[in-house]
């Protein structure tokens, strides 16, 4: 029995897609405070993971607990424990920003006032002032980024899934997201799952990672227990990705292949 | 590059455009499962599928149009009240035939346009490296199979109904008529579908702004709807046609010679039976044979602006810039049926088609009621157009009732990731059905109160429906919904799933219309009887239909 105070527990995931396995019998959880980071090249199962998480996709096989609800018995009560940032900026695209995130709070039941005051924080923060009443579809993919940030943040949820949530955001917004995501997490135990291919980003932000390779985890732990289970000494994220997902030699390769030194 | 390779890009294109129609990948929905090959024939067949409803619906008016005919031709009498020459009363028959034509296609390519544009099918192609000629022309061929059945259907079924009845020579001559409304409406659906995008889609939220993009749209509905109007108030036309030819000719007949499509329908008519005394002295030839050359140039000239000017409209910045403008980050969040019913209107707001569908109802109704002032005052007839235009108002409601499930397709994904039960969407949708279909009758009631008897009853009688309409929307919604919900796909959407909205808004409409047939055999030993049986009837399939809607478990 898994304590509910564990905010994601991920037990035996399968997910298949037609023929393709996407994710093939994944098990990690995300513990109450921490900033867990899942890491893997294209396809290698993240979305897919992530997705199953939200309800967005029908897993074939195992179980997901938020914060020991199975989503699969009690989705509408789970999504009320969930912020989600998508890989792709999806919102309607035909709403302005003030328009959506009065939906989003609206759903959410949520008091007017905190709802005004925590979006007027975000906005500021983001400076999202002279977008806010824009029609969506005009918006930048960066901009509508932080809308969606700002959507996932608004019920201030226990759990945070972003899917490569720091895509297309500009450098000062990155780095306020970062500082942002460490205190959010600290604070009363949240969880944040946090997905990228950006080795660097998940060494500075994530407390442990979990190394998926086509749909399979090949590792997982935080920097310094990764590199001493594969006996690294200082090695960077990056080299123990590779050499996790056996990748090194072909990224050799196609270094020489394109000219470059392999 | 030559035609061949043209086709073979527009083809590519096509294939695109049918799958994010149908699969809408681009608003985050999965794509089926199985190769890629497959997805895409699956698509074009949907895509086809619901090309042939519209072309359904255009064969349905043709025959309508040649059954009119043929009724007038075999009783030899044309009106109800009086008589006009037969050639006027064939003339007016096509002419209602070819303007609803024309604003059926038209509306049919504003429902298409915004996908065509967000499908990203043509900017695609823009980076590759492809000549000027040959995107222009690539944009013009896809913009053109987007239409390819309705109009065939519309050059080839309109001519063979007129020529069924008439003759071949006047099907041969109801071409140019056929040919100028093909030309016009889809020049018309790419104008004034881009000029939605920039204008309406593209403008700023809050309240003053809303209240500008509705009236936009409404202004912008009415070229639409008067041709709608034109055909409800045909036996008031026919019998102004009559008058006319009663009267020598003069600048008023000379005038309608000149008039859209009057003066293409009148070529058949004359085919068939010669200059029939509406005002054709030598002035009417002249004024008829400019506006048949005006109209059909015309038509000429849009198809040939169609085919260079798709390309600008598909892969330019649909939005117009906007100076910057900052208010107060300030949320006035509502309760969740209620989210979901302003985000609805929101959307509506800003997407042509979904306005057109909440706002047709009413319009209708305005038109239906208007007529009471045909009758005299107080009298029966005043009150059976007006119950006429309640009861239009509850079909057309409920009819297009589904459809407005489509606006979940737009970031659907993402609303699925929110604890949004499927009874707070179903209570939503619903919610805006019956407010379609009571502001569309409080409207009636409004234009009628002086022409009829006890606007109370007439009151009483627009609630009793009210029940009828929202277990109509229920139906229809549960029905989508379990099918979505069983094949994962997004709910729906007009082009995407138009075979299955037709198909889910028979139950409906016959739902939404039982009621009325209560009313119209127990309303024979009084009024106030057949309102009170049909109340009755009316909440019992409520309590049935939300039953049905709204069991089974939440997700």
């Amino acid at each position: 029995m898994v304590a509910e105070s564990v905010p994601l527990s991920v037990e035996d995931l399968s997910v298949v897609y037609g023929e393709r396995r996407a994710v093939d019998h994944l098990t990690f959880s995300v513990r109450p405070g921490e900033i867990y980071g899942l890491l893997g090249s294209n396809g290698a199962g993240k979305t897919s993971t992530i997705k199953s998480i939200v309800g967005l996709v029908k897993p074939v096989g195992g179980r997901l607990l938020v914060f020991g609800r199975d989503v699969a018995q009690e989705p509408l009560r789970v999504k009320e424990d969930l912020g989600y940032v998508p890989e792709t900026s999806l919102l309607y695209e035909a709403l302005t920003p003030r328009e959506f995130l009065e939906f989003v709070a609206g759903v959410r039941h949520l008091d007017p006032k905190v709802a005004t005051e925590r979006t007027q924080t975000y906005v500021a923060a983001f400076r999202l002032e002279q977008e806010f009443d824009e029609p969506i579809m005009s918006l930048s993919n960066g901009t509508r980024q932080k809308v969606l940030l700002i959507g996932a943040l608004l019920h201030q949820p226990p759990l945070l899934v972003l899917d490569e949530p720091l895509n297309s955001l500009d450098p000062r917004s990155v780095r306020i997201m970062k500082d942002l995501l460490l205190g959010y997490a600290a604070d009363h135990g949240r969880g944040v799952l946090f997905s990228t291919h950006t080795m660097e980003v998940a060494e500075q932000l994530c407390h442990r990672v979990g190394i998926l390779d086509r749909g399979v985890l090949r590792g997982e732990g935080s920097l310094a227990e990764l590199r001493a289970k594969g006996e690294s000494g200082d090695a960077t994220l990056e080299e123990i990705f590779l050499r996790l997902t056996e990748e090194g030699d072909g990224v050799r390769e196609a270094v020489a292949s394109l000219g470059g030194r392999g | 590059m030559t035609w061949r390779e043209v086709a073979h890009l527009s083809d590519v294109a096509y294939g695109e455009l049918s799958f994010q129609a149908i699969y809408a990948s681009k608003q985050g929905n999965l794509a089926p499962p199985g190769p890629a090959k497959d997805a895409v024939a699956r698509a074009r067949r949907r895509s086809m599928q619901s090309k042939a409803v519209v072309s359904f619906v255009l064969v349905l008016l043709a025959l309508g149009a040649a059954f009119a005919l043929r009724v007038a031709s075999t009783r030899g009498k044309y009106l109800p009240s009086g008589t006009i020459p037969l050639g006027a009363f064939q003339a007016g028959v096509i002419t209602a035939l070819l303007a609803l034509e024309l604003a059926f296609l038209w509306w049919a390519g504003m429902q298409i346009l915004p996908t065509f544009l967000s499908s990203g099918a043509l900017p695609v192609l823009e980076a590759l490296p492809i000549d000027e000629r040959t995107l222009r022309r690539t944009a013009g061929v896809l913009y053109l199979r987007m239409f390819d059945l309705p109009a065939l259907t519309i050059l080839l079924a309109t001519p063979l109904a007129i020529g069924l009845v008439l003759g071949p020579l006047a099907g041969l001559a109801v071409v140019p008529g056929a040919f100028a409304v093909v030309g016009l409406s889809l020049a018309l659906a790419l104008i004034t579908g881009r000029y939605f995008l920039r204008r309406v889609q593209g403008s700023r939220g809050g309240g003053g702004a809303t209240i500008v993009r509705w009236t936009y749209l409404v202004l912008w509905l009415v070229p639409v709807f008067s041709m709608f109007l034109f055909v409800v108030a045909a036996p008031a036309f026919l019998t102004w046609l009559g008058h006319l030819a009663e009267n020598p000719p003069n600048l008023e007949t000379h005038l309608l010679f000149l008039a859209f499509p009057f003066a293409l329908a009148t070529l058949p008519a004359l085919v068939a039976n010669g200059p029939f005394g509406l005002g054709l002295d030598p002035a009417g030839w002249a004024f008829l044979g400019l506006g048949i050359a005006i109209y059909v140039s015309l038509a000429a000239w849009a198809l040939v602006w169609v085919l260079e000017s798709v390309r600008r409209v598909g892969t330019i910045p649909a939005l117009a810039e906007l100076p910057p403008v900052v208010a107060p980050v300030r949320l006035r969040p509502q309760r969740p049926v209620l989210a979901v019913l302003t985000k609805d209107l929101r959307i509506a707001s800003r997407t042509p088609g979904y306005a057109f569908l909440i706002l047709l109802p009413i319009l209708d109704a305005v038109a239906i009621g208007l007529l009471t002032y045909v009758s005299p005052s107080g009298t029966s007839t005043s009150l059976s157009i007006a119950l006429a235009a309640v009861a239009t108002a509850a079909v057309l409601a409920t009819f297009f009732g589904p459809a407005f499930f489509a606006i979940e397709v737009f970031a659907f994904s993402y609303g699925r990731t929110l604890p949004l039960a499927d009874r707070t969407l179903i209570f939503g949708k619903t919610f805006i059905v019956a407010a379609m279909y009571l502001i569309a009758a409080t409207t009636v009631l409004g234009i009628a109160l002086a022409r009829i008897f006890e606007p109370a009853v007439f009151a009483a009688f627009i609630l009793a429906e009210l029940p009828g309409v929202a277990a109509a929307a229920f139906l229809e919604l549960g029905l989508l919904y379990r099918r979505a919900r069983r094949r994962g796909l997004p709910i729906t959407n007009l082009y995407a799933n138009a075979w299955f909205s037709f198909v889910v808004s028979i139950p409906g409409v016959f739902m939404a219309g039982l009621p009325l047939v209560v009313f119209g055999i127990v309303g024979m030993r009084g009024f106030d009887v057949g309102v009170l049986a049909m109340a009755i009837f009316a909440l019992i399939e409520l309590a049935m239909c939300s039953a049905f809607a709204l069991r089974g478990r939440d997700r």
